[in-house]
């Protein structure tokens, strides 16, 4: 089986699970996709600010504290894994040859520098042996296999050449609104 | 420098005539006893290894890669089954995911049966669930989309994949049926039929909240069903009767004074059941929310039968992993923080013995019993 229709398979499966695909179609068919546009339009300036990575557009990089070899670093407070700083990759990039998986979970850190909460992508490395440093495994806010959006307890080499497992990064993608 | 030469001479050749004297040894290979029930698994992720916890002795090993979630035993037909993924070029190249059935007589590869390539990875006893049938094999897929690939061991073929968008964890029941958790808060019924397709699928009730109080993805069978806890203690029980979901009001494991004290159940493998006897046990700790997965400093003892704790055993280091014999007088194996596996007698806690050496390290504490 080649890795585009694993690719592609993947693609799909997490465009039905987010209903994307669904509500894409209905917009497409629509015979008032005019104001279909606008409607979109309106209702996206209006609910933007509410999205829970509202502050992600800003080009302000986050404060930081603490070292990311260690499991205490608080971007990694739901992390488990091994940490891809500790094997020639940093917190937010994965070692050389290594393949970053496209599909991931988000978890909610609080930055002890400014005391907010942030949405962090837990993203693991491909395609390489295990590396074996530097294991974490925290669980802040994390949730059972069943609810896989929010565990760490799956393997999320997804939508890669290969699902081998090498480690993972911390990637900060916005501050959480409060709702989170 | 002559009388050293002549000397060496001397002694290669009366070296000679020892070795003539002796008769060569024949390699051999040993033969794998009939398991029992004091019999073990320690799954990891370079193998399965067989220990009789009688001896201590290790009796074998049960080859398999990194990927495989679990054993699922299969004792009336003298089987175990398992899933892996291969990858042509070890972490690269061609997939292949396969259901391997080991002849437990030899601990030989009797079969392999080609699969769809989705099987999920890392260490879940409930990733995979052999039916009361004892021809139908579930595996848990996940792409990430989830499904259940269902493999006929006796016809040794792949009889079909099964939708399962939003549920995980499989628990047989019945002869051809089983449940599955689901993200809502729900369980899932799935029956199949003998060509291994699904026949009728119903779903429960909302019982649980995965936001503020998750039940943990092990559950365990019990007598009658599945029981289930969630991370702050309250106990489920599950089952099924005429193809209709039961589920018992909840029960905590803990009193008021407990829970002031922030004691918890947690940890890579927290609970058991020895079935005979109806007895639980429960790795806990002291913690705040989501330590679901912190070791255990104590195991506390429970009677399922009038849902009351009846006794609590402090260890001396933390343990990670804790499983029950499911002999008459059931023993407690328990894994902990020095990697080390400690058997107890399961109703006194007489440390019986260690096995210093248990190998790379659980994924997994099996017994080799149908649900185990």
């Amino acid at each position: 089986m080649n890795s585009k229709k694993i690719t592609g398979r993947s693609l799909q499966a997490l465009d039905r699970i987010t209903g994307n695909g669904s509500r894409q179609l209905a917009r497409l068919t629509s015979r008032r996709s005019f104001l279909t546009r606008l409607g979109t339009m309106i209702t996206g300036a209006a609910v933007l600010p509410l999205l829970p990575v509202s502050r992600a557009f800003s080009a302000e990089p986050v404060e930081e504290l603490g070292d990311p070899q260690s499991c205490d670093y608080w971007r990694y407070c739901a992390l488990g894994g091994t940490l891809c700083s500790c094997c020639g990759g940093t917190h937010n990039s994965c070692p050389p040859g290594a393949e970053p998986s496209p599909i991931t979970w988000v978890g909610t850190c609080r930055n002890p520098v400014d005391d907010r909460d942030y949405l962090i992508s837990y993203n693991d490395c491909c395609g390489k042996s295990l590396c074996n440093r530097c294991w974490c495994g925290n669980s802040e806010r994390e949730r059972p296999v069943y609810f896989p959006s929010k565990s760490n307890s799956v393997l999320w080499c997804f939508g890669t050449e290969s699902r081998a497992y090498h480690c993972t990064v911390a990637v900060v993608l916005g501050e959480a609104s409060k709702q989170d | 420098m002559r009388f050293l030469m002549m000397s060496l001479l001397c002694l290669s050749l009366m070296s000679g005539v020892v070795e003539a004297q002796l008769e060569a040894e024949q390699i051999g290979v040993s033969d794998f006893p009939v398991p029992v029930d004091s019999w073990f698994v320690i799954k990891s992720l370079e193998g399965s290894y067989i220990f009789d916890g009688d001896s201590g002795e290790m009796q074998g090993m049960i080859s398999h890669n990194w990927v495989t979630p679990a054993i699922a035993s299969g004792p009336a037909r003298k089987e175990a089954y398992l899933v892996e993924s291969w990858y042509s070029r070890g972490v690269r190249g061609t997939r292949e995911d396969v259901l391997t059935i080991i002849d437990m007589n030899d601990l030989s590869v009797k079969a392999e049966i080609d699969i769809p390539d989705k099987a999920s990875a890392l260490s879940f006893r409930n990733h995979i669930g052999l039916l009361g049938d004892q021809r139908h094999v579930t595996v848990f897929n996940m792409t990430p989309a989830q499904s259940v690939s269902v493999v006929d061991v006796i016809d040794r073929e792949f009889a079909g994949e099964i939708s399962t968008p939003g549920c995980a964890i499989i628990m047989p029941t019945g002869e051809t049926a089983f449940m599955m958790i689901c993200g809502d808060g729900t369980l899932q019924y799935i029956g199949i039929g003998e060509d291994g397709k699904e026949t009728v699928r119903e779903r429960s009730k909302s019982f649980f909240s995965v936001d503020s109080d998750p039940v943990f993805d092990k559950p365990m069978k019990t007598g009658e069903g599945w029981l289930l806890i969630s991370h702050s203690g309250r106990a489920f029980e599950v089952s099924v009767d005429k193809g209709r979901m039961k589920i018992s009001e909840p029960w905590s494991l803990l009193s008021d004074e407990d829970k002031e004290e922030n004691w918890r159940p947690g940890g890579p493998q927290p609970f058991t059941v020895h079935r005979n006897s109806n007895l639980l046990y429960v790795l806990m700790h002291q913690g705040g929310v989501d330590t679901h997965h912190d070791n255990g400093t104590e195991v506390w003892i429970y009677s399922l039968a009038n849902r009351k704790r009846v006794g609590k055993f402090e260890f001396e280091e933390e343990v990670s992993h804790i499983l029950s014999s499911q002999e008459d007088h059931p023993k407690l194996y328990v894994f902990n923080k020095e990697h080390k596996l400690l058997i107890y007698d399961g109703r006194l806690f007489r440390l019986l013995r260690t096995i210093e050496e248990p190998g790379p390290g659980p994924g997994l504490l099996q017994t080799l019993a149908h649900h185990d």
